[in-house]
């Protein structure tokens, strides 16, 4: 709509627009998003990859103009990589704007960018990186753990499919409804919906997880920490299949809660374990 | 050997390109594994090992600037390993802890000193007009990290696998015994770091009933999935438009809701 009016506008001046092929290019381009990824602006460079095919198709090569959009692509970027595309699609929307509209003022660019930037990562970050994710992981580790191919092969696409469909979306999607996209998506409340029905699914898989992937073999138990602890346990499972595994989580639910490093939960559970059998063996 | 340690390369090379090809899973021990097993021609035992890696870094994922361990290096020394000397699984676990640390200081450190050094070249370079240049920066830090780390993890498979071998030997039972147990528990840290990311009030009982579907009623998870998403369409589609008379809403966040399905 607002790229309608302008090119009313513009319609004396020789219009610069961009292609189905530039948004391809930005398409493929985004898939190195995360790779030069830096502790000062993170994805600034894998961003400017992306945008610069663009940006030299809409301004004057060697102008001030094309210079200031090259800088501005370098700018801090932290995005989902598979939204990222949405992101691109916005902001070459406004830079072909900028581009044709000589009033226009280009701070507005790095601004939408900004403010853009926060609320997808937020999105991104809980439905791909980790709810579709799990999906894909729940349901190619029974594969995986019989040394089936299929495991391997399920998770790729399982996560993929809509992961590419997803970036594919996004830059056109992002281009042809340029700023207006999110803020519709917001006031219409889908971004919750979809995200309250990926938790739903998430959270299911996480909880069948808990009752398939983590285990005690209670031969051990019965070598390890004698009667009274094995008893404990079959008393646990009489009262519901499974108890001791949630007991693990509901535990291990705690002590994340108390902002201790990730690593050093991991490195404590093996350390107490080998110090558990350890002192058994002494025995 | 020589061949086997350049196949590693090959295949650290692949994980450590996961973010240069759309960040696509490559670099998950799930993943990653079964190309280790694939090169060393053990294909089973190479996705096993995969399938336990990958409950250890279930909650590792990249997140704002928080970065993951280092799977990559993790996986493939250690699966390497396995496959190479025939062990037992669990010691893939005790070396690829340790050594996923370890490659991440490096890792740390080239994204910490080096990269912001391009991305600054790239900025003259930008103020220049010199589209060339910032794309050589880009794509010279990018292969930069993958050849450094992956050369890395080469040399470690080279050298360590006869020193290992002779450390592992050198283990007592109990240690063994106790890192057997500790696998099983290890993924209960992953499930809590998602569970803390995802779970609130209104949708914590679903992991319950995801819970108890497995306990008593012996579901698969592609069967907990599939009951997930019906009851996920359920409640949006017919609970929520009750309130909502929107007709295009609820139909849209369904069909993205099954994208992130299947």
């Amino acid at each position: 709509m607002t790229n309608e009016t302008t090119a009313v506008a513009q319609a004396e001046a020789p219009e610069r627009k961009l292609s189905e092929k530039d948004l391809r290019s930005i398409f493929w381009r985004s898939c190195i998003l995360d790779c030069p990824w830096t502790y000062e602006r993170q994805q600034n460079m894998g961003y400017s990859y992306a945008m610069v095919p663009a940006i030299d198709k809409l301004y004057e090569q060697g102008s001030e103009k094309q210079k200031r959009a090259y800088g501005r692509s370098l700018d801090f970027m932290a995005v989902t990589p598979q939204l990222s595309t949405l992101l691109m699609g916005i902001n070459v929307a406004l830079e072909e704007r900028n581009a044709n509209d000589p009033d226009f003022d280009d701070s507005t660019i790095a601004a939408v960018k900004t403010s853009l930037m926060g609320p997808l990562a937020g999105v991104g970050d809980s439905l791909i990186a980790s709810t579709l994710r799990i999906i894909a992981t729940s349901i190619a580790l029974g594969f995986s753990q019989q040394g089936s191919i299929l495991g391997p092969i399920l998770m790729l696409l399982v996560f993929n499919i809509p992961g590419f469909a997803l970036r594919w979306w996004g830059v056109h999607a992002g281009y042809k409804y340029g700023s207006d996209i999110i803020s519709d998506a917001a006031s219409g409340g889908i971004m919750e919906k979809i995200t309250y029905a990926a938790s739903i699914v998430g959270l299911m898989a996480i909880g069948g997880m808990i009752a398939s992937f983590i285990w005690f073999d209670s031969s051990l138990i019965v070598i390890g920490s004698g009667e009274y602890a094995t008893s404990l346990l079959e008393y646990l499972e009489m009262i519901m299949p499974c108890l001791p595994q949630l007991l693990v989580f509901g535990i291990m639910y705690w002590i994340m809660g108390k902002n201790v490093k990730t690593t050093w939960v991991l490195l404590g559970t093996i350390v107490l374990s080998i110090a558990a059998f350890g002192i058994v063996s002494l025995f | 050997m020589l061949v086997q340690s350049l196949l590693i390369f090959l295949v650290a090379a692949i994980g450590y390109s996961n973010s240069a090809l759309g960040s696509s899973l490559l670099s998950r021990p799930l993943v990653l594994s079964a190309f280790v097993g694939l090169v060393l021609g053990d294909l089973e035992t190479g996705i096993k090992v995969g399938a336990t890696l990958e409950l250890v870094w279930l909650g590792a994922m990249a997140i704002g600037a928080s970065n993951p361990p280092d799977m990559t290096s993790g996986t493939v020394i250690g699966c390497g390993y396995v496959i190479a000397t025939g062990s037992d699984i669990a010691s893939a676990v005790a070396l690829a802890v340790p050594v996923s640390m370890l490659m991440s200081m490096v890792w740390n450190f080239l994204m910490a000193v080096p990269g912001p050094m391009m991305s600054e070249k790239a900025d003259e370079y930008a103020a220049q007009g010199n589209r060339k240049g910032m794309e050589l920066m880009t794509l010279g830090f990018c292969l930069l990290q993958i050849v450094i780390l992956s050369a890395l993890c080469a040399a470690g498979f080279y050298a360590g696998t006869t020193a290992v071998q002779g450390i592992i030997d050198s283990i007592p039972e109990f240690v063994n015994t106790g890192l057997n147990y500790a696998m099983g528990l290890i993924p209960a840290i992953g499930f809590a770091m998602l569970v803390r990311m995802i779970v609130d009030k209104k949708t914590a009982c679903f992991l319950f009933l995801g819970f108890l579907l497995v306990a008593y009623g012996n579901m698969n998870l592609i069967g907990v999935a599939a009951a997930g998403a019906v009851i996920a369409a359920v409640l949006v589609l017919n609970v929520g438009s009750g309130s909502k008379a929107a007709a295009g809403e609820p139909a849209l966040a369904v069909a993205d809701d099954d994208d992130n399905e299947f």
